[in-house]
């Protein structure tokens, strides 16, 4: 199959369920919710809370090099809090699913869309404390911040890209939820969450760079607390990298899609 | 069709060669299966981590951990429109692989499948189902899974509950459903799709008395508007007075297709043989 036909099904397959991608993400949400009391409000309190105790560790850390450090932490926390949410519930959907997938023939990756859907509801969930937080902090809220959707592009790719392939990983090997956690914390150490690219010796931005989760990041902060344009170069460079991560994503399930049914 | 193992064979090939003539009026196959080949792996100390296989692949040079058997070898048949096709056979003899073959989620290893017309399994039922919601929910889930648009489930959703006997626990979590309201739930979910050709393993058996009777008044009206069932059951006695057509599958081919009676005449046969021979060795 060509990479055009991969993409092309996918796209397909998203539109072609809607109705089920819809009703499912709307049921995670509902079982999410059912038993706490606080419901719709821990999706915007975990986000504060982690951000909270972050601020106190690291902002003494930080002593005058960064200003605000609650909201240059915050805006970065987003997209990393969506991407680690889509990449763990991905993992096990083909394992969870076995039974539907035992019976009917449908487009297996249906599942980790559903997941990466439902994490989208968080994360727009999350942008009311960060608004309240820029308030209360007096932090301008910049007109940049309206580019912000389209930066959710790449984010999407990687995500889904990656997540696409730990899921086909995990039905073949047992251990890569393991190794998934090992990947997830090494990853949040290496992208600009906690720092920002200048703090790095420059020998090894050469390298961190070439994540694309890590100008994704860069350039989402850009927008929300620096109020300036992500460089055009480096955006269509992780546009690229995540294209090409889904791409592998998509492969890679296109490849093993007749096997799943030995295994699970 | 009644014929013989060895007669069998021919009359199949002659099918199988006059597939594209064959489309005369009334006589149009639901299911047309060609050749069809599953080999499965089967493996043997597989290393089920990344590590292990990394391990194995460094150490020992080991790649290949399996070997195949076939589930199905070189199966040929044909079921036509508006029959109950029943399948009989003993455990493992590949029913149910040929059933996921039909169903379109099992690609066979060699040969070709074609449906004509909606395909929908009984296989397990209530698969799509989520535990922790209630009946209501479950509906609208399972339709969309079928790409059913939610307005037109939610006029189903009357008639579904009615079906199951369930309109009273229609707000209650399925997790504290019984096995046998959770199989009506799965069974009316299903039977409302009405699919040209429904295929049913082994699920009749949870359901009492009463809701059986039911299941066998849906086979009656779904075939009375021309659909198909393929059913595989071990309860022959039911099997015979509802079937069509049986095919005896043996170790993955069919010994006999045609006559209920004769095939389960001769699957008891057959069964008996086995245990003579068990019980000599
Ligand atoms: N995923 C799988 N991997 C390897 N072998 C399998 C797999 N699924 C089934 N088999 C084997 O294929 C053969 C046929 O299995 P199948 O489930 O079709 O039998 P069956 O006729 O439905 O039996 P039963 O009456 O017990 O339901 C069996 O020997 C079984 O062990
Ligand atoms: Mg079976």
């Amino acid at each position: 199959m060509t990479a055009a036909a991969l993409y092309g099904n996918f796209f397909y397959s998203i539109y072609d369920y809607r109705e089920y991608l819809k009703e499912s993400v709307f049921r995670d949400l509902r079982k999410k919710y059912k038993r706490s009391s606080l419901g719709y409000l821990w999706s915007m309190l975990n986000p504060l809370l982690m951000m909270i105790i972050l601020t106190v560790v690291f902002s003494s850390l930080m002593k005058g090099r960064v200003e605000n450090y609650s909201v240059f932490l915050f805006s970065a926390l987003l997209p990393w809090t969506y991407f680690n949410g889509t990449v763990k519930s991905c993992i096990g959907t083909i394992r969870q699913n076995a039974k539907i997938l035992d019976q009917l023939p449908i487009p297996k990756y249906i599942f980790s869309v559903s997941s990466s859907f439902y994490n989208f509801v968080d994360l727009f969930l999350a942008f009311v404390p960060l608004l309240l937080v820029m308030l209360f902090t007096g932090h301008p809220i910049h007109s940049t911040i309206i580019i912000f959707p389209l930066m959710l592009i790449p984010l999407f790719f990687f995500s889904m890209g990656l997540g696409l392939l730990l899921a086909v990983s995990n039905v073949f090997f047992e251990d890569t939820a393991h190794l998934t956690d090992v990947l997830l914390r090494a990853m949040y150490f290496l992208c600009p969450i906690l720092y920002n690219r200048d703090m790095l010796p420059p020998w090894l931005v050469k390298y961190v760079v070439l994540n694309p989760m890590f100008g994704i990041i860069e350039g989402i902060r850009q927008l929300l607390y620096f109020g300036t344009l992500p460089n055009l170069e480096t955006f269509l460079f992780n546009l690229a990298g995540s294209v090409l991560v889904l791409g592998l994503g998509l492969y890679a399930f296109n490849k093993a899609d007749d096997k799943f049914v030995y295994f699970i | 069709m009644s014929a013989s193992p060895a007669n069998l064979v021919e009359n199949q090939n002659t099918q199988a060669v006059g597939f594209d003539q064959a489309a005369e009026p009334g006589v149009a196959n639901a299911v047309e299966i060609s050749n069809v080949t599953v080999a499965y792996r089967s493996y043997k100390e597989r290393p089920t981590t990344l590590k292990e296989t990394v391990i194995g692949a460094i150490k020992h040079r080991k790649f290949r951990y399996y070997e195949t058997f076939n589930a199905l070898s070189n199966v040929t048949f044909n079921i036509p429109k508006g029959q109950v096709f029943g399948i009989i056979g003993s455990n493992g003899a590949g029913k149910s692989t040929l059933l996921k073959v039909i169903a379109g989620v099992l690609p066979p290893t060699r040969g070709t499948v074609k449906v004509n017309g909606s395909v929908d399994s009984l296989i397990q039922l209530g698969a799509g189902f989520d535990a922790e919601l209630n009946a209501i929910e479950n509906i609208y889930l399972s339709g969309a899974l079928h790409k059913k648009p939610r307005a037109e489930i939610k006029r189903r959703i009357p008639e579904i509950l009615e079906f199951a006997e369930l309109e009273d626990f229609a707000t209650t979590p399925i997790k504290y459903y019984s096995s046998g309201m959770f199989a009506r739930l799965g069974f009316a979910v299903a039977a409302d799709r009405n699919p040209d050709v429904l295929l049913v393993d082994e699920v009749l058996g949870v359901g009492d008395e009463r809701f059986r009777k039911k299941c066998e008044k849906v086979f009656e009206s779904f075939l009375a508007s021309g659909n198909t069932i393929v059913i595989v059951s071990h309860s022959l006695g039911n099997l015979s007075s509802m079937a069509d057509q049986i095919g005896l599958l043996s170790r993955g081919e069919f010994t006999y297709i045609g006559d209920p009676a004769t095939a389960i005449e001769r699957y008891r046969a057959q069964d008996y043989k086995t245990r003579l021979t068990q019980n000599n060795s």
